[in-house]
């Protein structure tokens, strides 16, 4: 069970900070939540996708004939039916590199067509579709079509799709290298690793790991003949972003024709953000058949269509001193991008990771190198912790091999490096500048709680019980508040990337916050109430909040990265500040001073000193029912409380934080046991912790899974073994062990509530301090890394003396 | 096949495929969406629904074989926006849910462990977890739906009077009649 000591604390003396409980729970208690596979439009028609069972292969026929003829079919489809669309985009290429890709329409690097015409480049590739009655009829017919295919040989490592040989993914692509792409310094990295007097090395693989979010994609298509408008339904973690990509960049029409509706989401954990090319689908055969078209994913079908992510080849060397002062970190990665590029892959495997590498140390020389690579494999992207969890892998794998080398303890070398409280606004030569924070706090403080000093008398007193006790130490900074806008067109990132809210007042006092995020399971309904409530000083029950549907909410780019809270919450709190700066002025127009003699707090504007004096005061409700009406108004007040901000933060935000992993290994069955966890994280000032804790936990437990069992797992050919949950394997609740959490608050000074990213930051470091963990345990058998997962099997067979 | 179900205390009948699923007949058919599917091996729990008061997932059982029974789904928990039930409750003040997809399905299962607690001991930490492995949760790591079952058994156990399981059974029974 959870140990939670930290205090909370509340900011301001208001709602804001405060374990509020949750407004979602209920209804999502009581199943009456709507997901998008729970949408019954009137007349809907269901789409199946046909995807190819060969991972390599040249079309050279499909005959739909036979499943035209099927009953309850309605059109079956192919790449031959929608040459006028274009290809869906791929819009993170990193800065500064060549994509190798042929460009879109729109300028932009293209990605892949809708559906595959002459060859297909993974398990699952879609080809082709079928829409019919019903779901069942429509998967029947999918059998029905016969696809004549030409093998080719397939490649599934980014390592071997780059060498030479190899089979060649794309004709535009030679080589089948997207990008290589680097950031830090070469030459001085170089230059400190020679000069060393220790150096260490590690060659890592971080395994490709699926998503797995309980709800697998689906989307519904209404196109409505009478008005021109698109409508999509769609388990959507952006959908303001799906509207921009689907209308402009894909199919063509208006940008004002098309409507994107994001229903409760089951969980996305990265992605739900991504373009797919069902989503355009649905839309164009709702226009064809005139009826709308409904496609719900199968788990199956996730698997082999829904971008996977990690997937790192790695040679890492770090320098040092040999009394244990690191002086350079480099990383040669070869990133596996899948067949094609993803919505913003290729960003996710090089910045995102490449520049996250040196963690929460201060080292001189750091470089970073990555070769993002095709193969035969699903489409890469984003995975809860993406970049950040591959970076602190190998950061935190160095380092404990580090401190074995020179004989010095992990938490000793570790604390000797940490950037240094006073050195903050830190810039870690890899191009991010950490805006703030107490390492020393909180790695002192996860290493107190874990009970790190005990932990020589815990091995001995395991040891007589036939286990192998080891501890492992892991910290990391993780960027968070995707963010700055042009900040991220340097990185490569095309389109804005800021967020928006709306404040609407109405004339009863009750407000209506807007915003262009979307949750998937983050309640934003109930902490961005909090933040309006905070502010504005009301109830938050007067609160609503409307998010995830392109009409009713104003521009902005959806959850990811962990930044709703950072970026959406703060657009919140300055549209509040407006709101709560015009109440001012009208309070003074109705109050009948001077606006310097007005002041606003807890929900009600009065003359300086007669805060309790009904006559020089006016309530939120009386100033909004005032100019809702408008009477009396001098010509600089519009009427009405109505107010938007566009939130555009002048830089990203950095939490951090350090966890301890306690692991047991049996010496009979290799098996490896979390026995204790602690984790002490920092997202600066938190909305409600009741939320955060929850993703905290939720964060480590997926972390855990790719530490000891999770595995997209290709075989040569390039058939995804792991095609379903009986062959993927996903934490269950007997796998996690107990936690201790604690957390340290170091606001962002770049944003005004001093928020930092929180979702998704417990999943970063968690697959380092286990694997360091592990090694710990076997270090005595000559053990100095073991691949992930960390299986009975390896570690059986490393207990027997095999070599990995 | 002509079938028959009870459904949340509703009679059903209707006409079924022979190779119809369970949940198939619960969400498309009687429009009961509650129940959610988010598998195709019978992992992930999401479908878990009460089969003459055992939980059972409604994704491996076919209709027919289902035939006569008594169902109840999560809309038979409690009425539309009604009083949760005193698990519901429990996981409502230990937040424990998140994106909210297997949460019915985790409701109908723990719904079992909990109803059999009331005049038992509670179950142990260990117990509730066992039970809950045939539900997966991405969001939560399972802590606050642990928490929520704990919380929901030592209520079940303080409101339930010190009486024989049968004799309390019995007065429940004859209160509601």
């Amino acid at each position: 069970m959870t140990t939670v000591t930290g205090e909370t604390s509340p900011q301001g003396g208001g709602v804001l900070g405060r374990p509020l409980d949750i407004r979602e729970d209920p209804q999502l208690l009581r199943g009456e939540a709507t997901y998008v596979g729970d949408i019954d439009l009137p007349g809907t028609a269901h789409m199946a996708i046909l995807g190819s069972p060969v991972a390599h292969a040249k079309i050279l026929s499909i005959d739909t004939k036979a499943a035209e003829q099927l009953p309850g079919v309605l059109k079956v489809a192919t790449a031959a039916d929608f040459t006028d669309v274009m290809p869906l985009p791929c819009i993170w290429i990193p800065g500064g590199v060549e994509s190798h890709f042929p460009p879109h329409p729109y300028g932009l690097p293209g990605s892949r067509p809708v559906l595959s015409g002459d060859t297909v480049r993974h398990v699952g590739d879609p080809l082709a579709v079928v829409v019919a009655e019903t779901p069942r009829q429509a998967a029947a017919a999918l059998a029905a079509i016969s696809v004549e295919y030409e093998p080719l040989t397939a490649v599934t490592r980014a390592d071997e799709a780059l060498a030479e040989g190899a089979p060649q993914l794309h004709e535009a692509v030679p080589g089948n290298l997207n990008a290589y792409w680097t950031c830090g310094d070469k030459d001085r990295t170089d230059a400190a690793i020679a000069a060393a007097e220790v150096t260490v090395e590690l060659d890592l693989v971080n395994q490709r790991t699926i998503n797995s979010p309980i709800e697998p994609r689906g989307a519904v298509g209404d196109y409505n003949a009478a008005t021109g408008e698109y409508t999509l339904y769609a388990s959507t973690q952006g959908p303001h972003n799906h509207r921009f990509l689907l209308s402009a960049l894909v199919l063509g029409i208006p940008f004002n024709k098309l409507r994107v509706v994001a229903p409760t989401v089951g969980g996305s954990f990265g992605t739900k953000g991504y373009l797919y090319p069902d989503m355009p689908l649905v839309l164009l055969l709702s226009k064809a058949l005139g009826r709308p078209v409904k496609w719900v994913d199968t788990r199956t079908g996730l698997m082999n269509s829904t971008v996977q992510g990690r997937d790192h080849r790695q040679h890492v060397t770090l320098a040092g001193t040999r009394d244990g002062r690191i002086t350079a970190v480099r990383c040669t990665s070869y990133a596996n991008l899948g067949a094609y590029p993803s919505t913003i892959g290729p960003g996710v495997a090089t910045a995102l990771m490449g520049r996250s590498i040196s963690g929460m140390y201060d080292i001189d020389a750091a470089f970073c190198e990555v070769y993002a690579a095709f193969t035969n494999t699903v489409s890469l992207g984003a995975q809860r912790g993406s970049g950040r969890a591959e970076a602190a892998f190998l950061m935190e794998r160095l380092v404990d091999r580090y401190a074995s080398e020179i004989g010095m303890d992990p938490a000793a070398v570790r604390r000797k490096n940490l950037v240094p409280k006073e050195k903050f606004p830190y810039d870690n030569g890899l191009g991010w500048t950490y805006d703030s924070g107490d390492y020393q706090l909180n790695f002192d403080r996860a290493i107190e709680l874990s009970g790190y000093a005990d932990m020589p008398a815990r091995k001995t007193e395991a040891r007589a019980r036939g286990k192998r006790l080891g501890v492992g130490i892991a910290s990391y900074v993780a960027i968070c508040g995707v963010g700055p806008s042009t900040r991220m067109s340097k990185e490569g990132m095309l389109g804005g990337t800021w967020e928006s809210a709306n404040i609407r007042v109405h004339p009863t006092g009750e407000v209506t916050v807007t915003v262009g995020s979307a949750s998937t399971g983050q309640s934003h309904g109930t902490v961005f109430a909090q933040v309006a409530a905070d502010e504005l000083g009301i109830d938050p029950a007067q609160v609503q909040v409307y998010e995830g549907d392109t009409l009713k909410a104003p521009y902005g780019q959806g959850t990811y990265g962990s930044r709703s809270y950072s970026m959406a919450a703060p657009a919140i709190a300055l549209t509040a500040r407006k709101i709560k700066s015009k109440l001012v002025k009208a309070g003074a127009v109705f109050l009948g001073v001077p606006e310097d003699k007005v002041v606003y707090a807890d929900g009600k504007v009065f003359v300086e000193g007669h805060e309790d004096d009904t006559e020089n005061t006016k309530t939120f409700a009386e100033l909004a029912m005032a100019l809702w009406y408008g009477w009396g108004l001098p010509p600089e007040i519009e009427p009405a409380l109505d107010e938007t901000t566009h939130f555009d933060p002048p830089d990203f935000n950095y939490p951090f934080g350090t966890h301890v992993a306690v692991v047991e290994i049996d010496e009979l069955t290799g098996e490896t046991e979390v026995v204790a966890y602690t984790a002490v994280d920092d997202a600066g000032n938190i909305g409600n912790p009741k939320i955060v804790l929850g993703q905290i936990e939720g964060s480590i437990v997926h972390g855990l899974g790719q530490a000891l069992m999770e595995h997209a797992e290709y075989a040569p050919d390039g058939q995804l073994v792991s095609r379903d949950l009986g062959h993927y394997a996903l934490p269950r609740a007997i796998d996690a062990p107990f936690f201790t959490l604690d957390k340290t608050v170091t606001p962002s000074p770049h944003n005004p509530l001093g928020a930092k990213g929180a979702g998704e930051i417990a999943t970063v470091p968690p697959a380092a301090a286990v694997v360091n963990a592990v090694v710990d345990a076997l270090s005595d058998l000559g053990v100095r890394h073991i691949d992930m997962p960390v299986t009975p099997e390896k570690v059986w067979r490393r207990l027997r003396g095999e070599a990995q | 096949m002509d079938l028959s179900l009870n459904v949340n205390g509703r009679p059903e009948q209707f006409s079924a495929q022979p190779n119809e699923l369970l949940v198939e007949r619960l969400r498309d058919g009687l429009g009961l969406t509650g129940t959610k599917v988010g598998c195709d091996t019978g992992q992930c729990g999401t479908c878990v629904v009460r089969l003459d008061g055992r939980s059972v997932k409604s994704c491996l059982i076919l209709t027919a074989a289902a035939a006569g029974s008594a169902v109840t789904t999560i809309e038979g928990v409690t009425t539309p926006g009604g009083e949760l039930s005193g698990l519901q409750e429990a996981l409502r003040q230990e937040h424990g849910t998140q994106c909210g997809f297997c949460t019915p399905g985790m409701v109908m299962a723990l719904g079992e462990l909990v109803d059999n607690t009331a005049d038992r001991e509670a179950p142990t930490e260990p117990e509730i977890r066992e039970w809950l492995t045939g539900n997966l949760c991405r969001c939560t790591g399972y802590h606050s739906v642990v928490r929520g079952v704990q919380r929901a058994c030592s209520a079940a156990r303080e409101d339930a009077p010190a009486q024989p399981a049968t004799a309390t059974a019995a007065a429940a029974s004859g209160q509601e009649g």
